[in-house]
């Protein structure tokens, strides 16, 4: 494993190791909107800062990196390692496309939040409890602390290698398809499988249903909900997104409206009974 | 009073630590009943309702931001609770349910309301170049979220077991309910950035093939980013392709613009028939 930071200079060692333990911090600021996006900013300010010369290429990384991230926290180095080297490819050449590091990075975000969650939150930590719940009903003083060990040496070790990982492959394999021009394919293919995982978020994680129903003379007549899931499954998050996205891209809309929006609209929706 | 005081610092460190120590577990009840146990005089009383809520909330995870209820604070208060009273089992798990769905509530208002408005804040700080603000400011959303957090155990064991359920009922619920519909409802803003990002007119499809996957099929997220990741494949494959052709077509030396699409038509051909 050690041949992961062999090709490493002793300035990008200590770039890995500030990555990981900044990027424990990921959620400590975690807001509906953007998730873990100032956690990953902290975590690529080292980089930034060391990459880029110019205070006004510094700025452009920084919005980019404040962008929505959600991942499971085991996977979150890997990413960020494969994010902090097209960082320096993209510092390195003029002409790099600094949006394929977005596209990239949200493509593997998805991907590795459903492998990281079953297996961390699934697996090894219903094994950890399980161990230590029957250690503690004997009475075992150090349940607590077997169970702390037996889940965070594997969580850790990712953590530690993932990132180093990352990075590696990232400098390699990246770097390589940008010199033979085929970035934008690349770039293309985890738009798709970004956009895909986007949409199937989307039907995931957007909730909203309509409580409403029509009632006359003590029968329900029509249940809004059942009769709007009859029409397509999902048509109101879906409505509601894209009306999201309309508004940010197309209006220029800011993003606390949209969150303020959102919340005041909710409460009101509420107090009348309709959700 | 000290009981108030190591029962709010114990969910400040806890929950509110495995925020910052991410994904460290030390929210879990395992952890904190022998912890609120220890600073109360009773480990073992702790340690055994511990082990017994870890198994009730054993199927309640924190996954993509969603989950149930909150286990952290409900061990704190309700291993306290069950010590204080020399009550058992009996006296904690009554209590622990109601409390771990409610401290969930609290964690989402904190979180939508209190932490939600300042994603654009930290926005316009990185568009400044802000550095010292944004790190500033990630670290002060912590305190200030936990902080406010460990005020409910504080206060919950300073008042006793049966003022606690009876301020709970108080909190209006078409609010908590308003908020809950929010924080289902804005995710749909961090959605529409990502899309912002990713957004092609030729390939905006493929986000309508992810929605209706899942809406209809119910695929599983990991199974839609397999599908994803083989569709990509195919049409990488098809530009790699493409790709290649473009690289003959204009290392051969071109006659004029006109002939250029036959050139590109005829290499297709030769490509084809090889």
């Amino acid at each position: 494993m050690s041949k992961l930071s062999k090709n490493m200079s002793k300035d990008e060692k200590k770039l890995m190791r500030q990555m990981y333990w900044r990027s424990f911090t990921l959620y400590s600021a975690v807001t509906p909107a953007k998730q873990g996006a100032s956690g990953f900013e902290y975590s690529m300010l080292p980089f930034i800062n060391k990459f880029y010369k110019k205070e006004e290429d510094k700025k452009e990384a920084m919005i980019r990196q404040m962008s929505y991230f959600n991942t499971n926290l085991a996977m979150a180095p890997f990413v960020m390692g494969v994010t902090a080297s097209m960082e320096k490819q993209n510092s390195e050449s003029d002409d790099f496309n600094a949006e394929s590091i977005n596209a990239i990075k949200t493509s593997l975000m998805g991907p590795l939040a459903g492998i990281g969650d079953s297996i961390f939150w699934g697996v090894l930590r219903v094994i950890a409890a399980g161990i230590a719940i029957s250690l503690a009903k004997n009475g075992n003083i150090a349940a607590p602390i077997i169970f702390l060990l037996l889940f965070n040496i594997p969580v850790q070790l990712v953590r530690w290698y993932g990132g180093q990982l990352g990075y590696t492959l990232g400098s390699n394999y990246i770097g390589e398809l940008y010199e033979k021009g085929l970035i934008n394919i690349l770039t293309k293919a985890a738009s798709i499988v970004g956009l895909m995982m986007v949409g199937a978020m989307t039907s995931n994680m957007v909730k909203f249903d309509l409580k409403w129903n029509m009632v006359v003379g003590g029968k329900t007549i029509l249940r809004s909900q059942q009769m709007l899931n009859q029409i397509f499954i999902g048509i109101l998050p879906l409505s509601i997104t894209l009306l999201c996205f309309w508004l940010l891209k197309k209006k220029n809309v800011s993003i606390n409206w949209l969150i303020l929006g959102t919340i005041v609209i909710s409460i009101l929706l509420a107090l009348v009974g309709v959700v | 009073m000290y009981e108030a005081f190591a029962v709010a610092i114990v969910v400040f460190l806890t929950v509110g630590g495995q925020e910052l120590l991410g994904f460290s577990m030390l929210g879990r009840p395992i952890v904190i009943g022998p912890l609120v146990g220890l600073l109360l005089g009773d480990v073992k009383t702790g340690l055994m309702i511990g082990a017994s809520l870890e198994t009730i909330f054993m199927g309640i995870v924190n996954i993509g931001g969603a989950s149930a209820a909150e286990p952290g604070l409900a061990s704190a208060l309700a291993v306290a609770f069950a010590i204080m009273m020399h009550g058992g089992l009996g006296v904690a798990l009554p209590l622990a349910i109601p409390l771990g769905i409610i401290g969930l509530q609290i964690k989402t208002l904190i979180y939508v309301a209190v932490v939600g408005p300042f994603a654009s804040k930290f926005d316009s700080m990185a568009e400044k170049g802000n550095q010292k603000g944004i790190v500033r400011l990630h670290f002060g959303l912590w305190t200030l979220q936990w902080f406010l957090y460990s005020l409910i155990p504080f206060f919950a064991m300073l008042f006793g077991s049966e003022a606690t359920q009876k301020v709970l009922k108080m909190i209006p619920n078409i609010i908590v309910h308003g908020l809950t519909v929010a924080g289902n409802v804005l995710p749909a803003v961090g959605m529409a950035m990502l899309m912002k990002i990713l957004w092609d007119k030729n390939i905006s499809a493929f986000y309508f093939l992810g929605f209706l996957i899942v809406a209809y099929l119910k695929m599983p997220l990991i199974a839609v980013a397999v599908m994803g990741t083989i569709i990509a494949i195919l049409v990488a494959q098809r530009d790699y392709q493409l790709h290649g052709l473009e690289g003959k077509v204009s290392a051969k030396p071109v006659a004029s613009a006109t002939t250029n699409n036959e050139t590109k038509d005829e290499q297709e051909n030769d490509d084809f028939f090889s």
